[in-house]
C-alpha cells in the first residue's frame, strides 16, 4: 500500500497544498455565507479551460492547449470583481445571480469541451485528475498558496473585520470594498490554479467540509483555523492513501474522508454541549 | 460648545432621489442627540451623511478636525456566526489604530477589559460573543465603540428586538456614559416613546420632514401631529412622556390609553436596573 502511495507521491503533496490553501480561504467563505460563490468561481475557472482548450482546438491560440490556466484565471478574477464588488445586487437576488453564474458557466464549460479538438482527453482538466499531479505542478502550486496564505496571515485582522461588521469597519476607515475585492481575489487565485488539478468537486470541498468541521469544533477563529487545516489534511492523505491501492476515484475518496471528518466534528460539537 | 458636525442647508438623497432638503443643523460637544422617525423616512440617510459616506447633494456637511466616532450598528449587521470572545470583538474598536498589517498587543487587550469594565460585562470578556443575551451584546459592541476613545457615540437602533428590561439597562447606559463621562451621543431610533425619556434634544424625521429641537419642544401634542399628520397626545405618567395616537372615536387622554401599554412604555423608560441582563 506504502509502495502504490509512494509512487504518487508528487500527487500527493500537490494535494496536501490544495487542501492546505482552500481550507484557510474557507474559513472566510463558509463564515461569510459565500459557499456558492467559491462554487460559482470554481465553474468559471473550469469553463475558462475548457475556452482555453476550444480555442486551441480551432487553431486560434495553440498555446492555451498547454496553459489553459491563463483563460481559466481571466475567467475567474471577471468573476472575482463580479461577485467581490457587490455587482448584481439589485433586482436580482445575490443567490440567483450566483446561481445563473454557476449553471451558465458549467454549461459553457460542457459545450466548449464537447467541441474541443481531444474533448475527452481534456475531460480530465474539468473533472480533475490529482494523480496525474507532477514536481512542477506542485511548485507551481506552492508558488500560488505561500504568497496568499502569507497575506492572509499578515492581514488577518483586515480581513476579519470587513468580514464580520463591515459598517463599523467603514467608520474607522477601513477601505471595506477594497478589502472585500482582495479576499475574493486571493479566493479567485487559489480556486483557478487548484482547479486545473483538483476539479470543481474536490476544490469545492476542500472550501468547505474543513471549515465547517473547525467551526462545528471550535469557539475561536485560531482553532476553527487549525481544525479546519487539519481536517483538510488529514482528508487529503488518507482519501490519497486509501484511493491509490484500492484503485478507487482519488477526488471523491477524500471527499467521503472529509465527510467522515465532517461528522466527528459534528460528535464533537454535540459532546461539547453536554 | 464646540461644533462637532453641522449640517448647512444640506440635501441629502441617492443620485436624482431627494431624501431630505435643506437641513441645517449641528451636533455639539457634549450633545445627547435622538434622531427619531419610522423605518425609510431618512434616519439611515442623516447617519451615513454624519458617518461620510454620503455626500450632500447641496449645502455641506461639516466634520470637525480630528473627529472620532464610536459606532454600534445595528444588531443584526453584526455576523454572530464568527466563533470570536467577547474581548476579541472589543479590541476591533483600536483595530485603525493599531497598524496595517499588525495585530492587537497587551495594551490593546488591557484598553478592551477596561471598556468592558466599563459597560459592566468585564467578566465575560471570555466568552463567546454567540452565547451571550441581546443585552449583553450591545454592551460588548457599546464597549467596542468605547474603546477607540471616540468623541462622538453614535448608536443605530440600539434597542431593535430587545425586551423591555434590556431596553431599559442599555438606554440607561447609554445615559450614563453621556452624563458620567460626558460624551456627546448621537442615537438613531424609530421609538420615539424609548428615545424621548433620555436624550436632551429631538430630531425628528418624517416624510421628507425634518424638526431639531430641546425635548420639550417636540414632545408636543401640536408638534407631533403636525410632524405624523396624525392626531397624537403626550402625556406624562411619574415624569416619563407617552406619546399616543389618539383614537378616531375619542378625544383621547391617557384614560383611555390600554393599561398594557401605558405600562410597557412607561417600565422601558424607566431608570436602569442595577445590573446588566442575564
Amino acid at each position: 500500500m506504502l509502495d502504490a502511495v509512494l509512487l504518487f507521491r508528487e500527487a500527493l503533496y500537490g494535494t496536501v497544498v490544495i487542501a492546505l490553501a482552500c481550507s484557510v480561504l474557507g474559513v472566510y467563505v463558509v463564515l461569510r455565507r459565500i459557499v456558492f460563490v467559491g462554487a460559482a468561481l470554481a465553474e468559471l475557472s473550469s469553463a475558462g479551460i475548457a475556452l482555453a482548450l476550444w480555442l486551441a482546438g480551432q487553431g486560434i491560440a495553440l498555446g492555451l492547449s498547454t496553459h489553459p490556466i491563463a483563460l481559466s484565471l481571466v475567467a475567474t478574477i471577471a468573476g472575482v470583481l463580479f461577485f467581490g464588488s457587490g455587482s448584481g445586487r439589485g433586482r436580482v437576488p445575490p443567490d440567483a445571480t450566483i446561481g445563473v453564474t454557476y449553471a451558465v458557466a458549467a454549461a459553457v464549460g460542457i459545450l466548449l469541451i464537447s467541441k474541443a479538438a481531444h474533448g475527452e482527453a481534456h475531460d480530465l482538466f474539468l473533472q480533475g485528475n490529482i494523480l496525474g499531479i507532477t514536481r512542477t505542478d506542485t511548485l507551481v502550486l506552492l508558488a500560488v498558496a505561500i504568497p496568499v496564505l502569507l497575506v492572509h496571515a499578515a492581514f488577518y485582522k483586515e480581513f476579519l473585520f470587513v468580514s464580520f461588521d463591515r459598517e463599523t469597519a467603514r467608520t474607522l476607515g477601513f477601505q471595506v470594498g477594497f478589502w472585500n475585492l482582495f479576499l475574493y481575489f486571493t479566493l479567485g487565485l487559489v480556486i483557478a490554479f487548484a482547479m486545473q488539478f483538483a476539479g470543481v468537486l474536490l476544490v469545492f470541498n476542500f472550501l468547505v467540509l474543513p471549515a465547517v468541521t473547525g467551526l462545528l469544533i471550535s469557539r475561536s477563529m485560531g482553532g476553527t483555523f487549525t481544525w479546519s487545516i487539519a481536517a483538510a489534511l488529514i482528508a487529503a492523505v488518507v482519501g490519497f492513501s486509501v484511493s491509490v491501492p484500492l484503485d478507487l476515484p482519488s477526488g471523491p475518496a477524500i471527499i467521503a474522508v472529509s465527510g467522515l471528518i465532517a461528522l466527528v466534528g459534528f460528535g464533537v460539537r454535540l459532546a461539547q454541549r453536554r | 460648545m464646540t461644533s462637532l458636525v453641522t449640517f448647512d442647508h444640506a440635501t441629502l438623497g441617492y443620485g436624482r432621489r431627494v431624501v431630505l432638503s435643506d437641513l441645517t443643523f449641528s451636533i455639539s460637544e457634549g450633545d445627547f442627540l435622538g434622531i427619531v422617525g419610522p423605518n425609510g423616512s431618512g434616519k439611515t440617510t442623516i447617519l451615513r451623511a454624519i458617518l461620510g459616506g454620503l455626500k450632500p447633494l447641496q449645502g455641506a456637511v461639516t466634520l470637525a478636525p480630528n473627529l472620532r466616532y464610536g459606532y454600534v450598528p445595528q444588531r443584526d449587521q453584526v455576523d454572530y456566526n464568527f466563533p470570536l470572545k467577547v474581548v476579541d470583538v472589543v479590541m476591533m474598536g483600536r483595530y485603525d489604530r493599531i497598524g496595517l498589517g499588525r495585530r492587537p498587543g497587551a495594551n490593546d487587550r488591557r484598553l478592551a477589559c477596561d471598556a468592558l469594565d466599563h459597560v459592566g460585562i468585564l467578566d465575560l470578556s471570555d466568552q463567546p460573543l454567540n452565547a451571550l443575551s441581546g443585552g449583553q451584546k450591545q454592551r460588548t459592541l457599546i464597549a467596542r465603540a468605547l474603546v477607540g476613545q471616540p468623541n462622538v457615540l453614535i448608536l443605530d437602533e440600539p434597542t431593535n428586538g430587545m425586551d423591555l428590561v434590556a431596553t431599559t439597562q442599555i438606554l440607561g447606559l447609554v445615559r450614563e456614559l453621556h452624563e458620567r463621562d460626558g460624551l456627546t451621543v448621537l442615537m438613531v431610533s424609530h421609538a420615539l416613546n424609548e428615545v424621548a425619556n433620555y436624550v436632551e434634544r429631538i430630531a425628528l424625521v418624517m416624510d421628507g420632514g425634518f424638526r431639531i429641537g430641546m425635548v420639550d419642544e417636540i414632545m408636543s401634542s401640536s408638534v407631533l401631529s403636525g410632524m405624523y399628520r396624525i392626531p397624537v397626545d403626550v402625556d406624562s405618567v411619574n415624569g416619563h412622556r407617552i406619546v399616543v395616537a389618539r383614537r378616531d372615536d375619542s378625544q383621547s387622554d391617557i384614560a383611555h390609553t390600554p393599561q398594557s401599554y401605558i405600562e410597557a412604555h412607561v417600565h422601558a423608560a424607566a431608570e436602569p436596573a442595577s445590573k446588566p441582563d442575564a
